[in-house]
């Protein structure tokens, strides 16, 4: 090999023309003049166009090879660039050929101008373009394509972000309604979506005339993709498709299917998206996929909000369920709570309910609400069924009207009764009976509950009315009055309690207490307490010794702990009271010529107290005829709105002006004007009324102002008989006028001489003796004296002097009732 | 309980008519008290009406207290009344006494508006 220098210009093996380089070159030449007329082609443009050199040469300007366009670019671009540049390039024109063909051509042109600097001649290459054309329209199309898809990928975008962001089924079908329009220019489109339990379709936007329901469900049964491109194709497949599409002018319809994956057995659909186009219309291979894939992102986000809207249901009903039984808890009685019940299920679950009771008393309605109510007859018929079955009886799923679901209220495995309901079509679900039956397990239990609390208040209500029953002891001297108030609200049974009775012939016991709590423990423990009282109660024992003994009771029966105790003790031959208070509120005593006034000594601490005072102490207070005593539990004067004090005081204030009431209803007259009939706890009350007996003894001095003394006790004595008060009006007069006679006649000259008055009544009559021992003066000596002898003569019946020794007058009034 | 006889006796006017009201019990302890306080307003020219329906007792010590003023109006020609509850200790006291009918009257304002009131 010969060592060359490769800068210099090869020698080809065969000879080089230059002229033929020309002609052959691989493009075209051409030189014109400045106006463009060719002077000189070379053989490629000829062979490339189809012309003669003569055809050209002189004859032709470039510009007349040009398209219309291109002679125009040519005017107004072309030209003027290669006067002021002097060169063009890479300027596209078509040329247009002999036979008229286009030749797609990329020109580079040159001006050569003249020593003086003037236009001599145009050069121009050409070469051909006609593949490159061909690359560059491919590439727009390309990006036409690219443009085209990304332009659909931004509306899937969109629409997949509305359908991540749509939380419910109807939502979800709302944005999937509204995307085949701007991501395939449908002219409209429709939503189906399958039913709750998957059974039929639901449709929920049919904005398309052009597609119908039944092809939809046979879409959603096959699970397939559908495009029907043109009406006669749906002919033998979808019945009235092929109708509709002509109908609503449609040329192309498509039924996708909202399945969560690819048509496999695994897939669910969750509903159909059909839309139809006006225009005519091809779909593209990557418009399929993406309608395919607009069917899954469709069925997914479908059943995402199907579990979002179970999970929100189920929380509704977790609360729906947690309040229903916070409400029925709030009320204690069996009505009331049945009440809540149907209450709080009317119309949030159904249109009407109805409780009803068949056990723990007379089968019947407790409670119901809403309307209207189903046929008598046939839930008669239901709740008979269901009472001996206890299984539950539901509407027809497919019934379409509203349909009546009978529960059997079952708590502890008994049916205690059954919870009526009338249900919406749309209530009737498998879920949706799976929650009714946990509400009715849970509203059976809280009735149930009711219904024990009833029957224990009821029990224990009757345990205390038997143990506080026993009848009071009678006496002529004195008259026990007691009274028993439940509460008028549905709380249970205190242990309140009151007792009466005789420890000796002369001594009579009365007591009134208070045990710790409520319910059958505390009444069954009142009536342990009550009955120890009796047992530690004896002659010679007295208050404080009956407590200490009573402290001992306690440390056994704990739950009598705490209770408290107002205990008196009578000795009716001195009317000596000792009495003694654990605890308790102070008895009230008012004495016929006095205030009335509280008890506050002899107080220690409740039985059984460890912190408190426990030296059990008792006090005596001498009481005088005509008293009358008050035991009674805090019900009585306790109050939330007002201080004890205040209670204490009002209830001594209307214990005195019942002074003169009579013994009969005493008790309960009072319980009822201190507590009203709407009091929320138990009250308990004794009246003793003291110094009955059938005498009344005084000796007074010759001094008026005793006589109004003797009247008041006189009155206390006769009231407390029952005497009517026209006769006591009567006896009070006689008897002051026979005094005041006795003081002012016979004690004229003796003022420290006595009277002695001895009044006595009996069933019939009340008779009266005064007696002086003063010096008699005949009556006529005094007109004033005349006529109090007189007023003695018409107010009793029978009327005697007797002035043997001082004088001794003896009236008799025969009582009203027996006149 | 005593009875004192300024509490007991209250004095007020219906126009020319003199109005005297005892409270509580008149008997042979007060009757003296409540006759020394009443004879100050019953002494004029006015008629007078007494009114006793607050009154609670009333024996013979009272009457003859009542009897006096009475027959003290009549003498003078001056009138009087008695004010007594329909029924009560004081009517059964003054009719037992048998006080003339027109003398007791039931209503104050009507018993002051016959005399002149």
């Amino acid at each position: 090999m010969d060592d060359r220098d490769v800068t210099q210009d090869l020698r080809v093996p065969w000879e080089e023309d230059p002229s033929e380089l020309y002609e052959h070159a691989p493009c075209g030449y051409l030189t014109t003049t400045p106006d463009g007329t060719i002077v000189k082609v070379n053989e490629t443009f000829l062979a490339w166009t189809g012309y003669t050199r003569a055809e050209l040469v002189g004859v032709r300007r470039f510009r007349d090879l040009l398209t219309p366009g291109g002679q125009i670019y040519h005017e107004s671009h072309y030209a003027p660039l290669l006067r002021m540049q002097n060169d063009v390039h890479e300027v596209a024109f078509d040329l247009v050929c002999a036979d008229g063909r286009r030749l797609p051509a990329l020109i580079n042109s040159m001006l050569g101008r003249d020593p003086a600097g003037l236009p001599r001649l145009i050069r121009t290459m050409i070469f051909n373009a006609t593949e490159r054309r061909g690359y560059e329209r491919e590439l727009l199309n390309a990006r036409r394509i690219a443009e085209d898809s990304e332009r659909r990928v931004r509306v899937l975008q969109t629409i997949v972000a509305g359908l991540a962001a749509a939380a419910t089924e109807a939502e979800v079908a709302e944005v999937l309604a509204g995307a085949p329009g701007p991501a395939f220019g449908a002219t409209a489109s429709s939503v189906w979506l399958t039913g709750a339990d998957r059974g039929g379709l639901i449709e929920v936007s049919a904005a398309d005339p052009g597609v119908t329901a039944g092809a939809a469900a046979e879409v959603a049964r096959r699970g397939e993709l559908e495009v029907i491109s043109a009406p006669e194709k749906a002919e033998d497949r979808f019945g009235g498709l092929a109708e509709a599409m002509r109908d609503a002018g449609r040329t192309l319809a498509v039924l996708l299917p909202l399945a969560t994956g690819p048509a496999d057995d695994q897939t669910e659909v969750r509903g159909v998206l059909a839309f139809s186009f006006a225009e005519p219309r091809e779909l593209s291979e990557s418009e399929l996929l993406v309608i395919r894939l607009l069917g899954q992102q469709g069925g997914q986000s479908l059943d995402r909000a199907r579990l979002y809207d179970a999970a929100r249901l189920r929380e509704a009903r977790v609360t729906f369920l947690a309040g229903t039984t916070r409400e029925m808890d709030e009320e204690n009685r069996l009505t009331a709570r049945a009440k809540r019940l149907v209450e709080r299920l009317v119309p949030e679950v159904a249109e009407w309910a109805s409780v009803r009771l068949q056990v723990g008393g007379p089968p019947g309605l407790l409670a119901e609400s809403g309307g209207p109510p189903p046929d008598p007859e046939l839930i008669a018929d239901q709740i008979a069924r269901v009472t001996v079955s206890g299984e539950a009886l539901w509407p027809a799923a497919d019934a379409t009207e509203v349909g009546t679901a009978v529960l059997p209220l079952t708590a502890r495995g008994l049916v205690l009764g059954t919870l009526a309901l009338r249900l919406e079509g749309a209530r009737r679900t498998v879920a949706e009976s799976g929650f009714l039956t946990e509400l009715t397990s849970r509203a059976a239990l809280a009735l149930e509950n009711a219904r024990l609390y009833e029957q224990e208040r009821a029990v224990a209500r009757t345990l205390q009315r038997s143990l506080l029953s026993g009848s009071t002891p009678r006496d002529s001297r004195f008259v026990v009055e007691t009274q028993y108030h439940a509460a008028a609200q549905g709380l249970e049974v205190g242990g309140d309690w009151f007792d009466a009775f005789m420890i000796s012939p002369d001594k009579l016991a009365v007591v009134v207490g208070d045990v710790v709590g409520r319910g059958i423990d505390a009444a069954a423990t009142m009536g342990q307490l009550r009955s120890a009282v009796r047992a530690v109660a004896s002659a010679d024992a007295g208050p404080a010794k009956v407590l200490r003994k009573l402290d001992r009771f306690v440390d056994r029966v704990i739950t009598a702990k705490m209770a408290t105790v107002a205990y008196c003790e009578i000795n009716l031959a001195t009317n000596v009271m000792t009495y003694a208070c654990a605890g308790h509120l102070p008895p009230l005593l008012h004495e016929p010529a006095s205030q009335a006034r509280y008890l506050m000594g002899a107080r220690s601490a409740p039985l059984g107290s460890r912190a408190g005072k426990r030296d059990r102490v008792e006090e005596k207070v001498k009481l005088a005829s005509g008293s009358r005593l008050l035991l009674y539990t805090d019900g009585l004067v306790e109050r939330r709105n007002r201080p004890i004090d205040q209670g204490l005081d009002t209830m001594a204030r209307e214990w005195a002006r019942r002074r003169d009431a009579p013994t009969a209803g005493l008790a309960a007259g009072f319980a009822d004007l201190m507590v009203g009939t709407d009091h929320t706890d138990d009250v308990c009350l004794l009246c003793l009324t003291l110094g009955t007996d059938e005498r009344l003894e005084r000796s007074i001095g010759a001094d008026p102002m005793q006589i109004a003394l003797l009247r008041k006790e006189m009155k206390a004595w006769l009231i407390t008989h029952q005497v009517d008060e026209e006769s006591v009006q009567g006896v009070l007069l006689a008897c002051s006028e026979a005094v005041a006679n006795a003081i002012e006649h016979g004690y004229r000259d003796d003022p420290f001489g006595q009277v002695e008055i001895v009044a006595t009544v009996s069933g019939e009559a009340v008779e009266v003796v005064v007696a002086d021992r003063g010096v008699w003066r005949p009556a006529r000596s005094d007109v004033s004296r005349g006529r109090g002898l007189q007023l003695i003569r018409q107010v009793m019946d029978h009327v005697s002097f007797d002035r043997s020794a001082g004088t001794v007058v003896t009236m008799r009034r025969t009582r009203k009732e027996n006149a | 309980m005593n009875h004192e006889a300024g509490k007991a006796v209250a004095y007020s006017r219906r126009g020319p008519v003199a109005v005297v009201s005892i409270t509580g019990e008149i008997d042979l302890a007060t009757a003296a008290a409540i006759g020394r306080e009443i004879v100050g307003y019953v002494g004029g020219e006015d008629p007078v009406v007494i009114d006793l329906t607050s009154v609670s007792f009333l024996d013979s010590a009272g009457v003859r207290l009542l009897d006096w003023i009475v027959g003290d109006m009549d003498d003078r020609g001056r009138g009087i009344r008695l004010v007594v509850g329909a029924t009560g200790p004081a009517r059964m006291t003054l009719q037992l006494c048998a006080f003339r009918d027109d003398l007791l009257a039931t209503d104050l304002d009507k018993a002051a508006a016959d005399l002149g009131g």
